[in-house]
């Protein structure tokens, strides 16, 4: 929204307070503004010009040749375009040298670059300067002719000091008045600057006479809760000319663009007193009566931007009888508006719903400076209040139109004032600062609360402009007082309370931990995911499986990514796609959530999985697998989690895993995740090499385990032996059965089994593979000799059989 | 035999001069004094000799051995000392040559500064907290006075799920949880808890909107918990996060139904240091000299109700924080996509652990 400071000085006056100072106030105590503007800016340079004599250009049928003066009697020949210009009119000019400063867009005006100003030839005849168009000037859209000036205006006076045209202009963030109805128009903005200046508000509109009998238009609410209020009220002899300049620059000021007087004059008191209303040909109405009621399903009517829509039970409408004429709060209807030819009016002044109109508004798309308003919960005696000052306005303007008769209001005004009380306790506690009683109650008082000293603190009366939506209890005073008083103006003051050690939540300190060993010790880097993922993804991730059930957003950015993740693998793939694309070798993890529907807590949410993914790919080389699979072993030993890797995992969720190629992560047999090969359909389907390793923990899982306290070991006193064993077995024979073997035949010596070497070749019977294992013997009472390796060499030959083995060399 | 002796000296003294690096010292000394040496042959080669002749042979052989040993010895040290300096003189050294690349790994950036407001926040007292990403529509909104009809339901723009519940659109809903946990045995204050989390609001993504982003809230629960003390937690704590000394804060109203009264909490611009003097900013901070950067506020009693905590005996504070944008101020960041696209170039930028 817009603020006009010439317009919120005919509320307050601000004389000798620069506009950058208001806009540094405004912020600290009341709203946000964007910054400031001006309008009119570079137009002292236009200057009154009194046209002496105009004659025809002799080469142009269009052109006129003037000979106008500037005060000092002296005749300058200008050439001028327009059809209005004539002998004895004043005009706006600018002289050469001077240069028409540029036009910014915006709906009263049309946008234009800075113009430099010229002596120049046209059409052979000389011409020195320019008579000026208002939307030259950039004060509104009127390029019908020339800016016409009042004829008292002194012939070489400055344009800028002959009409009301440069002004400074706020553009305010929305966002930060959507709570205070009474921020949208100028007058509350005025009151907030009265208060924070401490000047002094003028007065509210009074109240014109009307007629206690005459033309009426019948007003039926049928729905009181969608309109509480609606004031109707029928004007004669009005003539919907053009308004004058004071009246259409403080629109074109605020970016309104001017259409006649009474519809200008509308606009100008919603954009005063933040009250939406709208102004009927009354002709059109003709002896209706106006029904407020909900539209019937199917119901369509054209609003005044010519589009036809189609209307639900929810939209709220007026009516003349039946027939619709206008969209409440919203837009009036084509069929109804104010034209050229309109001689009398009915004016509506209602207070809607706003919810009703926020929806509405919303469904149909159709957003409004009324519906704006109105969804803010505007003020009911406002409707009242507001048809007085259109009725004093439009008569200063357009002395002709009359009130014809009494005030429609069936609802009336039936809001009780609101009275809350403010403990003095309260305010000093909540603000940390104590502030005197004068200042609290002059705060109040500038705000134009009722205030009334009690023992405790106050008794305060809100006024019906505050009452609709923001101010309903104690705290919402405090607001009032510490806003005024100014934030930055209370003392910080330390927390004080008690010192005791903050609980532990042990599971996001695990995250952490592994995070930040996997980063370092594993290499891996950490990639965020979105929690939707998207169709392609999983199709691909998971295709050749049943789908399982996903949790859908209704109102995704894209029309593929509705589905929420049950867990962070599949779209860490995807990531895993895109960066091999640039490396060669990549090492990613993912910490994340994912999400079950077909579990739900006692609120009804679905059930929750933290996991931590792993992906080790590389375009070439030996699988990654295995490494992998020992730099899980290792972070979790880091971790103080020591897991067990020793079983084919089987879950059947996660269809990207290899169905014979994986090892379940196990802690004291409970499964916490996995170490795997990705599935070679998977990874077909998602462009990626076969040599990629996945691992997932299910990071709850892995913290029900509980935590392993290292416990020392004392030192060995004797060396230790190594001892290398290679062992020909069948190659369906597992590494963990052999290592075990190796362990029982002598389980008083052997300290540690560890293998060094696969070996799978050409060299070996097929169906074989080569297992070599280096066996560290050692005995806590003496030193081995070279024959304790030759008996436990002797067994392992001996016992060998045990596992269908060999002993090699 | 005295000539014999004589001439060996001088042989042996020519081959210890002869010899300049230490393999030819190192002969040397294996052909002298090796088991088979030359001079320990000389000296047990007077049991050769008649009687008589052994005493002055070996006395001679002797002070020729000694004399030797002392000349190879000072040989081999003078080597040692020529071989050191040129050691120290080499100049074959380049210090710029690699060894072999090690892999490193990274945190995500958010994480990194997630990890350093949790060290910070937690050295204050606070509990590190989490709350579930998909919420109910009571925790995410009902329980922060924001009830069905209020537009803010609408204005975030919230990601609605089939089944009724939505994506959280911000981590306030924790303070209620939090609280809730806190009171059901009986509450012991202070309440001091900060949640890092992921939020989600339907934007369209741009190079300055994300629908996916990261918000720390922050809530204090105690008695006689103010604004002043708001004022102070907040500015110690910016001023650590955002490393600055020069920090100035400043708090205007701002509005969310949670709280009440409601704050921005705004930061001198560090770019253009701008104040709201003279300065006319620069086009990060709009010209205005300062950063929004915290919103915040005194908790709405209506809040504390909903999680058990009588807003007559106990105030508190709230606070959220966007970290994305404290992280793309930290590094210069200036396309908040690059948070969720998950490319390595991008993320292997931010090898270090938390400060």
């Amino acid at each position: 929204m817009k603020l006009s400071l010439r317009w919120l000085q005919r509320h307050v006056d601000l004389s000798g307070i620069e506009p950058r100072q208001i806009l540094a106030d405004l912020t600290m105590s009341t709203a946000e503004i964007d910054g400031i503007t001006r309008f009119g800016e570079g137009l002292e340079c236009v200057v009154v010009g009194h046209v002496l004599r105009r004659d025809k250009h002799p080469g142009a049928d269009r052109l006129s040749v003037c000979a106008v003066e500037f005060g000092d009697g002296v005749p300058v020949q200008i050439v001028c375009g327009a059809p209005n210009v004539a002998t004895g009119q004043k005009v706006a000019v600018v002289r050469p040298g001077s240069t028409l400063p540029a036009v910014p867009a915006s709906p009263a005006t049309t946008a234009r670059p800075a113009t430099p100003i010229a002596a120049t030839k046209i059409r052979g005849v000389e011409s020195f300067g320019m008579i000026c168009s208002e939307q030259e000037l950039g004060l509104s859209a009127d390029h019908d002719g020339i800016l016409v000036l009042p004829p008292d205006a002194p012939a070489g006076a400055r344009l800028v000091d002959v009409l009301p045209i440069q002004d400074h202009v706020f553009e305010i963030d929305n966002k930060s008045i959507n709570h205070r109805p009474d921020l949208w128009g100028h007058r509350g903005f005025a009151r907030e600057l009265a208060a924070i200046y401490g000047r002094t508000l003028s007065p509210a509109p009074a109240s014109v006479p009307l007629p206690a009998a005459g033309r009426q238009v019948q007003v039926h609410i049928d729905d009181h809760k969608g309109c509480p209020r609606y004031c109707g009220l029928v004007l004669d002899g009005v003539v919907a000319g053009k308004s004058p300049p004071e009246l259409r620059y403080l629109l074109a000021a605020v970016g309104q663009r001017a259409i006649n007087l009474p519809v200008d004059v509308t606009n100008f008191v919603m954009l005063d007193l933040g009250q939406p209303m709208h102004a009927f040909d009354l002709e059109r109405i003709g002896a209706r009566s106006v029904h407020v009621r909900f539209a019937r399903g199917g119901e369509r009517m054209t609003t005044l931007d010519g589009v036809e829509r189609e209307l639900a039970g929810s939209d709220l409408l007026i009516c003349a009888d039946d027939e619709p004429v206008a969209l409440a709060g919203i837009m009036g209807g084509a069929g109804t508006m104010v034209g050229a030819d309109t001689k009398a009016l009915f004016l509506e002044s209602a207070n809607f719903h706003a919810a009703t109109i926020r929806r509405s508004s919303m469904r149909l798309g159709l957003r409004s400076d009324a519906s704006a308003r109105f969804e803010k919960a505007q003020d009911p005696a406002n409707a009242e209040l507001a048809v007085h000052h259109f009725v004093r306005l439009l008569q200063r303007w357009c002395p002709s139109a009359t009130v014809a008769g009494p005030l429609s209001d069936p609802a009336g005004n039936r809001v009780e004032p609101k009275t809350v009380a403010l403990r003095r306790a309260r305010l000093r506690g909540k603000l940390g600062v104590a502030l005197d009683d004068a200042r609290v109650a002059a705060i109040l008082g500038a705000l134009e609360f009722g205030v009334r000293v009690t023992a405790e603190g106050w008794e305060v009366v809100v006024p019906s402009f505050r009452a609709t939506k923001d101010i309903s209890g104690e705290d919402d005073l405090i607001e009032e007082v510490g806003r005024m008083f100014r934030y930055d103006n209370i003392p910080e003051v330390p927390l004080r309370s008690a010192v005791v050690p903050p609980a532990r939540d042990e599971e996001l300190f695990l995250v952490r931990r592994l995070l930040e060993v996997a980063a370092g010790d594993l290499a891996t880097s950490e990639v965020y995911n979105y929690s939707f993922v998207p169709d392609a993804v999983l199709q691909a991730a998971t295709g050749h499986a049943t789908a399982a059930p996903y949790l859908r957003v209704q109102n995704p950015t894209a029309p593929d990514t509705t589905r929420i993740r049950r867990h962070v693998l599949p779209s860490l793939l995807a990531s895993a796609r895109g960066n091999l694309r640039e490396f060669a070798t990549i090492r990613l993890m993912e910490h994340g959530k994912g999400y079950h529907g077909e579990v739900r807590d006692q609120h009804g949410l679905p059930g929750e999985v933290r996991e931590l993914g792993f992906v080790f790919a590389t375009r070439q080389g030996p699988h990654p697998y295995p490494e992998l699979r020992e730099a899980i072993a290792r972070l979790l030993r880091r971790v103080g989690c020591p897991v067990e890797l020793a079983r084919a995992w089987a879950g059947s969720d996660q269809p990207w895993v290899h169905p014979h190629r994986s090892v379940a992560i196990e802690r004291g047999g409970v499964e916490v995740g996995y170490v795997a090969h990705l599935h070679p359909a998977v990874a077909a389907a998602m462009d990626l090499p076969t040599t990629t390793a996945i691992a997932c923990i299910d990071v709850r899982a892995l913290l029900r385990g509980g935590s392993v306290a290292t416990k020392f070991e004392p030192l060995p006193v004797y060396p230790r032996l190594p001892v290398d064993v290679a062992l020909l077995v069948d190659a369906a024979t597992q590494v963990g059965a052999v290592a075990a073997f190796l362990q029982r035949i002598e389980p008083q010596l052997v300290r540690q089994v560890q293998l060094f070497e696969v070996y799978r070749g050409e060299r070996l019977p097929p169906g074989k593979k080569s297992l070599n294992f280096t066996v560290t013997l050692g005995a806590h009472d003496r030193t081995l000799q070279d024959a304790d390796e030759a008996r436990y060499l002797g067994l392992v030959r001996e016992r060998v059989a045990e596992i269908g083995g060999e002993l090699r060399g | 035999m005295e000539d014999r002796h004589q001439q060996l000296r001088q042989q042996w003294l020519a081959a210890i001069a002869a010899a300049t690096d230490a393999e030819s010292l190192a002969a040397l000394e294996t052909r002298l004094f090796g088991p088979k040496g030359e001079v320990v042959e000389l000296v047990r080669s007077v049991t050769t000799l008649p009687k008589e002749q052994r005493p002055a042979f070996g006395k001679a052989s002797n002070q020729l051995k000694g004399e030797i040993e002392q000349a190879l010895q000072q040989a081999m040290q003078r080597q040692r000392g020529l071989a050191l300096q040129r050691e120290l003189a080499a100049g074959d050294f380049d210090p710029t040559e690699p060894g072999p690349s090690q892999p490193c790994g990274s945190l995500h950036p958010i994480t990194i500064v997630q990890h350093e407001l949790v060290d910070l926040f937690t050295s204050m007292g606070f509990t590190w907290a989490d709350g579930p990403e998909v919420e109910s529509e009571h925790f995410n909104f009902d329980a922060l006075n924001i009830p069905g009809d209020h537009p803010a339901r609408e204005s975030q723009d919230t990601f609605w799920l089939d089944d009724r519940n939505l994506l959280r659109t911000h981590t306030s809903p924790v303070q209620v949880r939090t609280m809730l946990r806190c009171t059901k045995d009986g509450f012991e204050p202070p309440l001091k808890v900060i949640v890092p989390g992921r939020c989600f609001r339907a934007e369209t993504v741009d190079k300055s909107h994300e629908h996916t982003f990261y918000q720390m809230e922050g809530l204090v629960v105690d008695r006689g918990v103010s604004t002043a003390n708001l004022i102070h937690t907040m500015k110690t704590c910016l001023r650590v996060i955002l490393g600055r000394s020069d920090l100035k804060v400043r708090l205007r109203p701002g509005f969310f139904p949670f709280v009440e009264p409601g704050f921005e909490l705004d930061v001198n611009c560090p770019f253009c240091r701008g104040d709201d003097g003279d300065s006319r900013g620069c086009s990060v901070c709009k010209h205005s000299g300062w950063i929004e950067i915290l919103p915040c506020g005194m908790v709405h009693p209506r809040v504390l109700r909903e999680g058990g905590i009588d807003p007559e005996e106990y105030t508190a504070f709230a606070f959220g924080m966007g970290l994305q944008r404290v992280v793309m101020l930290r590094y210069g960041i200036d396309d908040i996509r690059l948070f969720m696209g998950g490319d390595l170039r991008f993320l292997r930028q931010f090898p270090e652990v938390s400060r």
